[in-house]
């Protein structure tokens, strides 16, 4: 099923509207409360649909370009509306662009979360946040954000994220090529979230935990696992991705959370728990004992920054980490992508000989 | 910590205005017995020599600035007057970039961090701000260590994340005051978290300063923020004047104490004079060009190291820039500023600088601009580096065109590294544009 056939199943059978949602971080757990389908658009990849990417100049990440053409193309007529993270300056000005000036008709919304890390004014702006986002959907859904709700969406969530981290940390043992891993995970971008945690709870029944995979885990740390052929030349090369840092999946994954008590606070810890990001501004520090704890885990042999171009900030922490791991000695491989192109040679040898050489042993 | 004091007393008030000086007299020297070159260009303001002494003098005191006062580098959009009173010594890499962009200092000192793994696609600024701190290569001799870092990602969040870097090397505070953007209105509960973080800055900079926030203080350096603001929009408006009294392009140059000095005495007494002289060259009809036949708005942040021969060849054939949406922007920072609420109206003003608003915001500014301007055409500088300031400038472009009329040019440049710039392409466009009006 495609796409826009699942909104339209999801309209009809269930009455839900939708909404698609540009990166990264945002409160899916109201969209789930209140019963409105989030249908992310990352990007989408390919070559951009229609003409509207002329309006953003080429030195502007692929993402904002793709959506800008995507949207005013009426690529995504089929959802009711679309929420703007504040992920960084280039979807701040496509959201301005796309509503303002032409590409978006319908009705949009924007979740300007806090940068930076966790302070008493973030802190209190966030609840502030979020409860404003939540007065502007309650007419858009049609309903009332009940405690309850919140309450058992937060808990379908948590389900999915455990879940999700179970896979993603049973990697090593589980007898799937990330290829097919990682279209399931991505599936929970569009899916219901209850639909999305049914395939997970079967495919971790399909898939159980086996004996050590052949092959050398590496870490990835990137925005978004595009084009999906880097996991299949990872695979051809004798890689997989044993630990995951992706934006678009590991540092959307919430691991043990408190959600007792308050439902709007159990939210508030769930945001505050999230993984560190480069686009929420993470204390380097705890990016670099993150990535270090994934690696410990994992037992990754290598790291790929998989970085997007003209992603600034990503691009910005490229330097520190590449400084920590070489501290470590741990090697890193540095690929620089954008959505329309496919992988070129160049970038297939590159995997392979960096494959080769982890395989090897070898510092970089 | 008393001789560190002493040496930046001196340098501020002797040590500096007397290099400036001797760097008029080299000047002067030099220049004699030559023939005076043809310009299209009209005679130099005489405000100019101020405007060196005080920038001389400012760089000057900030080589002995760490250890005798507390230092803050701050980002160009950032309340500085909340950090006056401690007695910071402000610095601004933004302006110390231009100024190495105007020297063509950017390639070498990009290079020092792309070394370091950091991407020729982020903005020059900060490759540049880095390269300069890493290697120690700057044009004012020397930039004081900070004790304090504030960034306010009004401008955009790039600084956040320059910042950041610059905090992992000096192992210093990084305050932030995180801005969020404004669609349509800002939201009262987005304006009480700009006024909480401003409050969380006045106690770090208590701490870091060891001195009390004295509200009166606070409100006078708010009064002289808020006049040096009216200042410097006085001379943006003399622009009004047919022909200018001066260029956009000098605007650039004279911009320098609003950024970096606003909220001091020294700031206010360079506008008044300028605004006068100014005045008086438009009341005896002295143009910035010889001839002004064509009158033109500058959309983004100026190409530093091309901004002299942008404008000549534009300026030989009678174009002036008599208005820039960037320069404005100095104009409109501090109007909201209110001394008696120096903190709630900070937190409401810095909120709504022009990048920190949506496209129709932008639209309505570049339209009244062009109006009050009577300006015949506009240049976009479609800004490599800035993608805030850039994104959305297609449409401004049909748009802007559309509604007033004026002839548009998009023009692709970065503002300080000269490796993404054509020159041959940018004058073939530039003079085509410039033929669409014969």
């Amino acid at each position: 099923m495609t796409r826009k056939e699942y909104i339209a199943q999801q309209r009809d059978r269930h009455g839900r509207k939708s909404i698609a949602v540009l990166p990264i971080h945002y409160p899916k757990e109201v969209l789930t409360a209140l019963d409105i389908l989030a249908v992310e658009l990352w990007g989408p990849p390919g070559a951009p649909r229609g003409e509207g990417a002329g309006r953003i100049q080429a030195y502007v990440c692929s993402v904002v370009r793709n959506a800008l053409a995507f949207l005013s193309s009426g690529g995504a007529d089929a959802v009711d509306g679309v929420l703007f993270p504040h992920t960084c300056d280039s979807i701040q000005g496509l959201a301005t662009l796309a509503t303002d000036f032409g590409g978006w008709g319908k009705k949009s919304f924007t979740f300007l979360h806090p940068k930076g890390p966790p302070r008493e004014s973030s802190r209190v702006y966030l609840e502030a946040e979020l409860r404003s986002l939540v007065r502007e959907l309650e007419p858009f859904a049609g309903r009332s954000l009940e405690p309850d709700r919140l309450a058992a969406a937060l808990r379908l969530h948590e389900e999915i994220d455990e879940c999700r981290a179970a896979l993603l940390d049973a990697r090593p043992r589980l007898a799937v090529a990330d290829k097919e891993l990682y279209a399931l995970l991505r599936r929970g971008e569009w899916l219901w979230p209850a639909d999305h945690l049914a395939e997970l709870r079967e495919a971790r029944a399909r898939w159980p935990a086996g004996p050590v995979r052949p092959g050398v885990p590496v870490l990835v740390s990137g925005y978004v696992p595009e084009p999906p052929a880097l996991l299949e030349v990872l695979d051809a090369a004798g890689a997989y991705v044993g630990a995951d840092d992706y934006a678009a999946v590991g540092r959307r994954v919430v691991r043990a959370t408190n959600l007792a008590g308050d439902p709007w606070q159990a939210l508030l810890a769930r945001y505050w728990a999230a993984p560190p990001c480069s686009t929420r501004s993470a204390d380097h520090g705890e990016r670099i004992r993150h990535l270090g704890a994934l690696l410990d885990r994992s037992g990754a042999r290598g790291v790929i920054l998989h970085v997007l171009k003209f992603c600034e900030p990503e691009l910005f922490d490229v330097p520190v980490l590449r400084r920590a791991f070489a501290e470590r000695g741990v090697p890193v491989l540095y690929l620089e992508g954008e959505l329309e192109a496919g992988l070129s040679g160049q970038v297939v040898t590159r995997v392979e000989a960096f494959v080769e050489m982890i395989s090897a042993g070898r510092a970089a | 910590m008393i001789l560190r004091r002493a040496q930046y007393e001196l340098a501020g008030r002797v040590g500096g205005p007397f290099l400036a000086s001797l760097d008029g007299w080299k000047r002067t020297l030099r220049a004699r017995g030559r023939t005076p070159r043809e310009t299209p260009f009209g005679p130099p303001l005489e405000s100019l020599r101020k405007l060196k002494e005080i920038m001389t003098a400012h760089y000057f005191q900030a080589r002995y600035a760490d250890g005798a006062v507390p230092v803050a580098w701050v980002t160009s959009g950032f309340p500085v007057e909340v950090l006056r009173p401690f007695g910071f010594h402000a610095v601004y890499p933004e302006n110390h970039a231009a100024m190495c962009g105007v020297q063509r200092l950017v390639p070498g000192l990009s290079d020092a961090v792309e070394a370091l793994g950091y991407s020729r696609d982020l903005c020059s600024y900060a490759r540049t701000d880095l390269g300069s701190v890493v290697t120690g290569q700057t044009p004012v001799g020397r930039l004081p260590r900070p004790d304090l870092l504030a960034c306010c990602t009004n401008i955009c969040q790039t600084v956040l994340y320059w910042y950041r870097a610059l905090a992992d090397h000096f192992q210093v505070p990084l305050v932030l005051v995180d801005t969020p953007y404004v669609y349509g209105e800002a939201k009262p509960h987005h304006i009480a978290y700009v006024r909480a973080q401003l409050e969380e800055l006045v106690r770090v900079a208590e701490r870091i300063s060891g001195r009390r926030a004295d509200p009166e203080a606070l409100a006078a350096v708010a009064r002289k923020a808020k006049e040096g603001t009216d200042l410097w929009a006085d001379c943006l408006a003399t622009g009004k004047s047919r022909p200018a009294p001066w260029t956009g392009i000098d605007g650039f140059f004279h911009m320098a104490p609003i950024v970096a000095l606003r909220g001091t005495d020294t700031c206010n007494d360079y506008y008044r004079m300028l605004r006068d002289e100014l005045r008086d060259r438009a009341q005896r009809g002295i143009g910035g060009l010889r001839e002004e036949r064509h009158r033109l708005l500058w959309d983004n942040l100026p190409i530093w190291f091309a901004v002299r021969e942008v404008a000549t060849l534009l300026a030989t054939r009678g174009f002036n820039f008599v208005c820039t949406s960037y320069t404005n922007a100095w104009a409109e920072a501090g109007s909201r500023i209110d001394p008696e609420d120096l903190i709630g109206s900070a937190a409401d003003s810095y909120t709504h600088i022009i990048l920190n608003q949506d496209l129709p915001n932008r639209l309505g500014i570049l339209r009244r601009l062009s109006r009050e301007y009577g300006v015949d055409g506009a240049v976009l500088h479609s800004d490599r580096s800035c993608k805030p300031y850039s994104i959305g400038q297609v449409d401004l472009k049909e748009r802007l065109a559309a509604e007033t009329g004026i002839r548009v040019l998009l023009l692709e440049a970065d503002h300080s590294d000269p490796r993404a710039w054509s020159r041959e392409q940018a004058d073939n466009r530039l003079t085509a544009f410039m033929e669409s009006f014969e």
